[in-house]
């Protein structure tokens, strides 16, 4: 119940937040560029791809590349919706005021987690229903579609996670989204070092989260990448109530 | 035989950046009391206001509401507590009124509920011209009573008001004494945090001075006679005579 009228006091927020709005209009508008361009070069390809065995088809060309293209924007846009969760309410003296209501520092977080989660779901809905009205009316590969748009929710989450724990940690907005734009960074290509050494698989591999998402863009669903996904947004979000509850000892 | 205190506070003590903001303060509150806070700048006030609020915890000592100790569940605030924070931090981008129902559901009521003790409230504060207003374009005394309808929109037992005159006209100050004397007659205990004497004399029945993070003083306020102590009373706790 708490966290629920958490969830639902932020989504009106962003509902009313002019940045929420201009960064879906921009980058779903780049977003169905993108896929107008896939599915053009996908149509004159065809006669080709015709005469191949196991061609790739409408779903490996167009479909996963541009959830790969949201993936890639979700770099940058996740960082900037998360930002002010915390961060900004610290800032401007409400998070003193809300824990003043008696919601608990859970209660907080998970709250604004839920409601940054029902904007990138929304999101991630625009940006997938324009393959599934494609899709329809070809030979899509529903399956691999299902999984790659798993593995990009999931990644999504995983981010929002992220962003929420870099919010709690400071009371700079700007130094929240940098600190979740280079945790994400470090995340995506930690096992660079190694890879560069030749060196395959291990646990460097494993931590890396770019190993786990490729896996669902291919349409693999492994347990493992399951696990690292909810492992990672569950660490995420315990140090963020981890962190919330500190305010109270520390300010 | 009297009724044990709402609020009980024993020994409660509290560091800020590096320093003791508060030292062992003790006192208790019963229903319908309105307890006036003094002390001049950095004596205290608002880090003590914000540990009874539940926003930060004691170093040390107890909070104890309606018997119940509230430092181990700081939830207790929910239903019991209305705090007006200094400054009266607000979220810009929302409405007078999507405040007011936010306030209400954060503290558990349904959205019907909600909906109602907003429209209460807002006829009490006369806050109907405002309603639709956003937040950010309200100016500081418009602020303020919104902050003030926020704390008290659940009608909570005890009410806290760190500075909640500030920014008021004279018409709005006058509005605000009222409004504290209704709640305490209604059985709300008050604790009003100010430097402005005046502020206390008028509204309150028991005065508290805190300085350098230390109960100076607490006594009961009688008529022009305790006024005339409590003036000199402060200012000789303020300028260190009465170390």
């Amino acid at each position: 119940m708490s966290t629920m009228a958490v969830a639902r006091l932020e989504l009106r927020r962003l509902a009313v937040r002019p940045l929420a709005w201009a960064l879906a209009a921009l980058t779903i508008a780049w977003l169905a560029w993108t896929f107008i361009l896939g599915l053009g070069q996908f149509l004159g390809a065809q006669v080709k791809l015709a005469a191949v065995a196991d061609a790739p088809g409408f779903t490996d060309l167009v479909a996963i590349p541009l959830l790969a293209e949201l993936a890639k924007l979700a770099f940058l846009v996740v960082p900037l919706m998360t930002m002010t969760q915390l961060a900004g309410e610290r800032r401007g003296g409400t998070l003193a005021l809300l824990a003043s209501t008696g919601l608990s520092p859970r209660h907080i977080v998970i709250g604004k987690y839920l409601a940054v989660l029902v904007w990138l779901g929304l999101w991630l809905l625009a940006t997938v229903a324009m393959p599934l009205v494609v899709g329809a009316e070809s030979t899509a590969d529903w399956g691999k579609l299902a999984s790659a748009t798993l593995g990009t929710a999931l990644l999504l989450a995983t981010l929002a996670a992220i962003g929420i724990a870099c919010s709690a940690a400071t009371s700079f907005p700007a130094i929240a989204a940098a600190m979740a734009l280079i945790v994400t960074l470090i995340l995506w290509t930690i096992d660079r070092g190694a890879q560069a050494a030749g060196v395959t698989g291990g646990f460097l591999e494993w931590l890396t989260m770019a190993t786990h998402l490729q896996n669902l863009l291919r349409g693999l669903v492994v347990t493992s990448d399951l696990v690292w996904f909810a492992l990672a947004i569950a660490l995420s979000l315990a140090l963020a109530i981890r962190r919330l509850g500190a305010d109270r000892e520390r300010q | 035989m009297s009724a044990a205190p709402l609020l009980n506070v024993e020994g409660v003590s509290r560091r800020r950046a590096g320093r003791a903001a508060v030292v062992d303060v003790s006192f208790s509150l019963n229903a319908g009391e309105v307890m006036g806070l003094l002390g001049v700048n950095g004596a205290g006030k608002s880090t003590s206001l914000a540990m009874l609020a539940g926003a930060l915890r004691p170093d040390a000592g107890s909070i104890r509401l309606r018997g119940e100790d509230f430092v181990a569940q700081p939830g207790l605030a929910r239903q019991l507590i209305g705090w007006l924070p200094e400054n009266a931090p607000s979220w810009p981008e929302l409405s007078v009124e999507e405040h007011l129902v936010a306030f209400s559901r954060l503290r558990g009521a349904n959205r019907p509920a909600a909906r109602r003790a907003a429209d209460a409230i807002v006829e009490r504060l006369r806050l109907g011209d405002l309603r639709r207003r956003l937040a950010g374009v309200l100016s500081q005394g418009q602020r303020q009573r919104l902050g003030l309808a926020c704390a008290l929109v659940h009608e909570p037992a005890l009410i806290i008001l760190d500075e909640p005159a500030n920014a008021l006209d004279p018409v709005q100050v006058g509005e605000l004494r009222r409004l504290i004397r209704e709640r305490a007659a209604a059985g709300a205990a008050v604790i009003l945090s100010t430097h402005v004497l005046a502020e206390v004399l008028a509204v309150c029945d028991r005065v508290a001075v805190l300085h350098e993070g230390r109960l100076r003083h607490d006594a009961p306020l009688r008529g022009d006679e305790g006024a005339a102590a409590l003036e000199a009373t402060f200012f000789a706790i303020a300028t260190g005579a009465a170390a």
